[in-house]
């Protein structure tokens, strides 16, 4: 019984934390079309940054808001250097048929996380350290009981719940959410009912940075940081988001929650080192029953 | 037939280090041949190629220490072993559509060798299985005069780069190769010209796990194959070759693999004196490509044989 509630619980915090990554996975795709493999590349650089602040004295909380921003910019970054430049040239014959327009970007997102962790390793030597949690991450004991959660994972589960309800409200009840929406739905009528199109594009990717980040920060106290260490997480974050559907920003967070407990019933019930082949079969399972995810809308195609 | 004959040479007047990376050159070519296809040409993109190879790697290695082939039995066991996995995974993934089959070609390639460790009586689990070349034959050593462990293994991978090139070849120009480009450019457009472009494209993912196979067989024939051989980084440093070099042309594939291959070894040559800290050093060479992936992307995502032809095409 036990050992059933530790999985649940360990579950659904990891889940949350992938239901984070899938988030901002869905909204580069939604806001810009894109994948971005770079995204969690970005979350640990802004992770290393907010390591070596709080090595230097920086409390949590300073280093907590500073990783945020610095990832929102590198977010931003991305776009504006890279990708804006990149959508320029859909003219050009590499990048005629829509398949090619998929790829190319894809490449790219591949460039950047190359040069961010070649970046980090040559900034922070590339050393494995440990990353703090805010609060304690000993099993969390009530009346003397000791509980199957810990409060670190509370704090997750709290913290990425509260961003979730931020994030719809920022979509459904604000202008800018509004107009993200109405651009990543017809970019063509948005920009002629007067939205700039393309800085709502970056926006998208600056909110995706964000996200990621914090994703980044809440993952790696259970992982140690590394510049390697968060490319699992965007895998499992990406398969979380194809599961739910690439285009639904409610199905990437279910299928962030459902990989989560699966990956950690394996882990409690069979051994870690299955986690992948799980992971892989569960997948091929949804899309070949559903190809566009458990939530996502189906491609109309047009000649 | 050149080909064959100048990298013969090549490999006569290189010094032993430089022979086995002109080995790996050629490996490499294949491997990334097989993104050509997949990516230049029909359109889909693979980050699991890597896989592949690991699949062409170990069904080369229990070839040789479990039914006792030599080299070339199992190599050719080897390209078969690939052929079936790309039949599977080419019905899995001819469903799928750009990001789709980027993610699930990813997870592929992280599974694949976590299957070694799941069956670690027959894979050998982390360790993995060792093999090698062999010796040289007889015949060529009085032919050649002494031949060098790196030598061997260029001579080795020769021929079987030779057949690649000339059915890569003849594949593209060959109604096959139109049907490809037809499905990259415009899935409907293709159909309605009478191509099965659900069938086109498992007879892609077969064809290029053949050729990944094969890299893959001979990249593991250099001494071990293992999980450590073929990582993920294996299927991306073939990414950005074919990308560095020109996803669409054979040339293409060939200059990139030139690239991956001798990039460390010229940074290391360039930067040598400079006395870099271990650190910068380290990364250095994962940085310049990366840094050269993006920039041909955005400024000539042709890449270098794409560059080429369109100069060569404007003089005429």
């Amino acid at each position: 019984m036990d050992q059933l509630l530790s999985a649940i619980f360990a579950g659904t915090s990891r889940g949350a934390i992938y239901a984070l990554v899938a988030l901002g996975i869905v909204l580069v795709w939604r806001g810009a079309g894109v994948i971005n493999f770079a995204q969690m590349g970005q979350a640990m650089f802004s992770t290393y940054v907010a390591s070596n602040l709080i090595m230097h004295g920086t409390s949590y909380w300073v280093a907590f808001v500073v990783a945020l921003i610095v990832g929102t910019v590198l977010g931003a970054a991305v776009d504006l250097l890279v990708m804006r430049p990149l959508s320029g040239k859909r003219s050009s014959a590499m990048m005629a048929s829509p398949a090619m327009r998929g790829t190319i970007p894809v490449i790219a997102s591949l460039g950047i996380l190359g040069l961010l962790q070649s970046a980090a390793g040559m900034i922070w030597a590339a050393e494995e350290r440990g990353f703090p949690t805010p609060v304690n991450s000993l099993g969390l004991s009530i009346n003397g009981n000791v509980m199957p959660f810990t409060a670190f994972d509370i704090f997750v589960i709290g913290v990425v719940l509260f961003t979730l309800f931020v994030t719809t409200i920022f979509f459904q009840k604000t202008g800018m959410g509004l107009a993200m929406r109405a651009s990543a739905l017809n970019p063509e009528v948005a920009r002629l009912s007067g939205i700039r199109t393309s800085s709502v594009r970056t926006l998208s990717w600056a909110i995706s940075g964000a996200a990621s980040s914090l994703a980044g920060l809440l993952v790696t106290p259970s992982a140690n940081l590394s510049p390697n260490t968060l490319d699992l997480v965007l895998i499992i974050g990406f398969t979380a988001t194809v599961i739910g559907g690439l285009d639904s920003l409610p199905g990437g967070v279910i299928g962030g929650f459902i990989l989560g407990l699966v990956i950690s019933f394996i882990n409690v019930y069979d051994s870690p080192s299955d986690v992948f082949l799980a992971i892989l079969a569960f997948l091929l399972l949804v899309l070949l029953v559903r190809p566009q995810g458990l939530l996502g809308s189906k491609e109309v195609r047009r000649v | 037939m050149l080909f064959f004959w100048v990298i013969f040479f090549l490999g006569k007047v290189f010094d032993p280090y430089n022979q086995g990376q002109l080995s790996v050159v050629l490996m490499f070519f294949i491997g990334i041949l097989s993104i050509t296809f997949l990516t230049g040409l029909s359109g889909q993109i693979s980050l699991g190629q890597g896989a592949l190879m690991a699949v062409g790697g170990y069904a080369c290695a229990l070839g040789v220490l479990n039914f006792g082939f030599n080299y070339w039995q199992s190599i050719i066991f080897s390209v078969l072993a690939s052929l079936v996995a790309g039949l599977i995974l080419g019905i899995t993934a001819a469903r799928l559509t750009g990001p789709y089959l980027a993610g699930t070609t990813l997870v592929i390639a992280l599974a694949i060798p976590s299957l070694a460790n799941r069956f670690e009586s027959v894979f050998g689990g982390d360790v993995g299985l060792s093999v090698d070349f062999g010796n040289p034959p007889q015949w060529l050593v009085n032919a050649t005069g002494e031949i060098g462990f790196e030598q061997w293994q260029l001579f080795a991978t020769l021929p079987f780069a030779s057949v690649a090139l000339f059915v890569a070849l003849n594949l593209i120009k060959s109604r096959t190769g139109r049907s490809w480009r037809a499905v990259r450019d415009h899935e409907i457009a293709a159909s309605l010209t009478g191509i099965n472009v659900q069938r086109m494209k498992i007879f892609t993912f077969v064809v290029a796990s053949g050729f990944a196979g094969l890299a893959g067989a001979m990249y593991g024939l250099r001494g071990i194959v293992g999980p450590s051989v073929y990582p993920i980084s294996l299927s991306l440093s073939l990414l950005t070759g074919a990308v560095l070099g020109g996803l669409r042309s054979v040339e293409g594939a060939f200059i990139g693999s030139v690239i991956v291959v001798f990039l460390p070894d010229l940074i290391e040559k360039v930067t040598g004196n400079w006395q870099l800290a271990p650190q910068i050093g380290n990364f250095l060479p994962a940085m310049v490509s990366s840094l050269l992936l993006i920039l041909t992307v955005v400024l000539n995502p042709a890449g270098v044989a794409g560059a080429i032809h369109h100069r060569r095409s404007r003089h005429k």
